[in-house]
């Protein structure tokens, strides 16, 4: 049980991890709050299914060319939807929602409402203390960290990264450094994108693929950057595993609980707003940035 | 001439912020913004490297407000008022903000290659980076700490260490003895006469009158968006007028 507990929530939290810090670089670097981040991790599997399924595509090669096309996508999207309107929160929260509506839509025409499967890139499981372990699982997980450990390596090491961290922290000074604010923010709108879609090629073969797989996602990870603190990677990444163990506890622990997860996540954020609104590792916003 | 602003306007929704002033900095001066509060001074720097015009863009997409902006500005003779403020920066004319601003969060290390993003060169870099180190000891021993836990005063050195980064041509600063104290203020002054002493030329909008007359080659008195008197601090410290009005000295 408890064995059970820890691989569900490591896996669990390092992709909600992967949704939430791309979820929270856009809203760090440009202030967009983009509530069609888990659609396009959405879109992500059903690319990966229609190439692995309908044209025959080797199950890596599709995930890789589905990361691609769903980042190309993400950023049409931006430059048509997002780009112009982006000073205007208001709007960018009714703009993005309509997106992942829009989104959803188009799937439910294309591949109805069936729930799909992509089978396991490998096959078999590992016993440890009895509990078995599937080698997709662990794949899932290690191919999930190597990806975070690659944001920060982008973010610490790179001259992208460093416009970024400065465009989050102070736009109108990063401007005064020659960084180019709106080009940053298609830049790691792109990043963003490309985060989710890995997400979704990570977890494809472990879930059913639907035209409202986004939603929960999408639950769990405003939960998370709440809980976590809005903008702070640091707290998306410890929000992430701690929401990721909770939901793990509470759908092993509780019988029936599977049914209540969602709520669960809900009641932390909730809980978070009432006693620590900042967040974990939250940043009280100054006026100017 | 390295700098020469003309017949510049800037109005926020209709409350004229700067008033058709004409202005100019030859190479290797350092010439002061001086006037009361709310004259215009900070505005006329943001205007000059381009950032009204950014936050003009910024206001006619969210609120629908409207900023005006009227006159030429040219640097290194070359126009710049119709140039991004990113794209001006690469010119050569740098802008250290008001209130030091570092980014916070960041180290001071990471702070100081912010400055020089512009740069490619390595080498360039770590050249300036030495440069600037020679220039602000105190910044090189707290180059691994989050610059948000830096003191009032070394924030300001490492925000004018910043600026210098990128070898500026001409460098302004708007306010870097503001909330200092005494000690504080007479170092960051002593820092910018050595920056001057390198050849840099340099742009100082102060509060601080008595100090930043006694280094300026010129200085310009704004009062209400407009320049209504110039000249050398002497020269400005025998009108009584100005005097009393204007510096309240």
């Amino acid at each position: 049980m408890i064995l059970d507990i820890i691989i569900s929530g490591l896996i669990n939290g390092s992709v909600y991890a992967l949704l939430a810090i791309g979820f929270s670089l856009i809203y760090g670097a440009a202030r967009i709050v983009n509530l069609a981040h888990t659609a396009f991790y959405m879109v992500a599997s059903y690319c990966i299914y229609f190439a692995t399924h309908k044209l025959g595509v080797h199950p890596v090669l599709a995930m890789l060319a589905a990361i691609i096309l769903v980042t190309l996508i993400g950023l049409v999207c931006y430059q048509l939807f997002i780009n112009p309107i982006r000073e205007h929160e208001a709007a960018v929260l009714i703009a993005t929602i309509a997106m992942a509506m829009a989104m959803q839509e188009i799937m439910l025409i294309i591949f109805t409402g069936d729930y799909l499967s992509v089978p396991s890139l490998i096959g078999g499981y590992l016993k440890i203390f009895g509990v078995k372990i599937a080698y997709q699982q662990l794949l899932t997980f290690g191919v999930a960290l190597l990806i975070l450990a690659g944001v920060w390596a982008l973010l610490k090491k790179t001259r992208v990264g460093l416009a970024i961290r400065s465009t989050a922290q102070d736009r109108e000074v990063a401007n005064l450094m020659g960084m180019n604010e709106s080009r940053v923010a298609m830049i790691t709108m792109g990043i963003s994108v490309g985060l989710a879609a890995f997400a979704g090629a990570v977890v494809v073969p472990l879930t059913v693929v639907n035209p409202h797989m986004w939603m929960h996602p999408l639950i769990f990870m405003l939960a998370i950057v709440v809980l976590g603190g809005l903008g702070s990677l640091k707290g998306s990444f410890v929000g992430a595993y701690i929401l990721g163990f909770t939901e793990a506890s509470v759908v092993f622990l509780i019988p029936l609980g599977a049914f209540l997860k969602g709520s669960v996540a809900l009641s932390v954020m909730i809980l978070v707003l009432l006693i620590r609104p900042e967040g974990l590792f939250g940043v009280a916003f100054e006026e100017e940035r | 001439m390295l700098l020469a602003v003309a017949d510049l306007i800037v109005c926020y929704d209709r409350a004229m912020i700067i008033n058709e002033l004409s202005m100019n900095v030859d190479r290797e001066e350092l010439v002061s913004l001086v006037g009361p509060n709310g004259a215009g001074k900070s505005t006329l720097l943001r205007a000059i490297t381009g950032l009204v015009a950014w936050e003009r863009e910024i206001t006619r997409r969210s609120t629908g407000g409207d900023v005006i902006i009227k006159g030429t500005v040219t640097f290194d003779s070359e126009r710049i008022d119709q140039i991004p403020a990113h794209e001006i920066v690469k010119r050569g004319l740098i802008h250290c903000p008001e209130r030091r601003r570092p980014f916070r969060e960041m180290t001071v290390i990471d702070n100081l290659y912010a400055g020089a993003y512009l740069l490619k060169d390595k080498k360039e870099i770590q050249d300036n980076l030495e440069k600037v180190y020679q220039l602000f000891p105190v910044v090189k021993e707290r180059s691994d700490q989050i610059s948000g836990t830096l003191s009032g005063g070394e924030q300001q050195m490492l925000a004018i260490g910043r600026a210098l980064m990128f070898q500026p041509k001409l460098l302004c600063i708007d306010e870097p003895s503001t909330g200092l104290a005494p000690i504080l203020r007479r170092q960051v002054f002593e820092k910018i006469g050595e920056i001057r002493d390198l050849g840099i030329t340099l742009l100082l909008v102060e509060q601080e009158v008595s100090t930043v007359f006694k280094m300026a080659s010129r200085n310009y008195v704004l009062s209400a968006g407009k320049i209504i008197a110039e000249g050398t601090g002497e020269q400005l410290l025998k009108d009584e007028v100005i005097r009393k009005t204007y510096l309240g000295l």
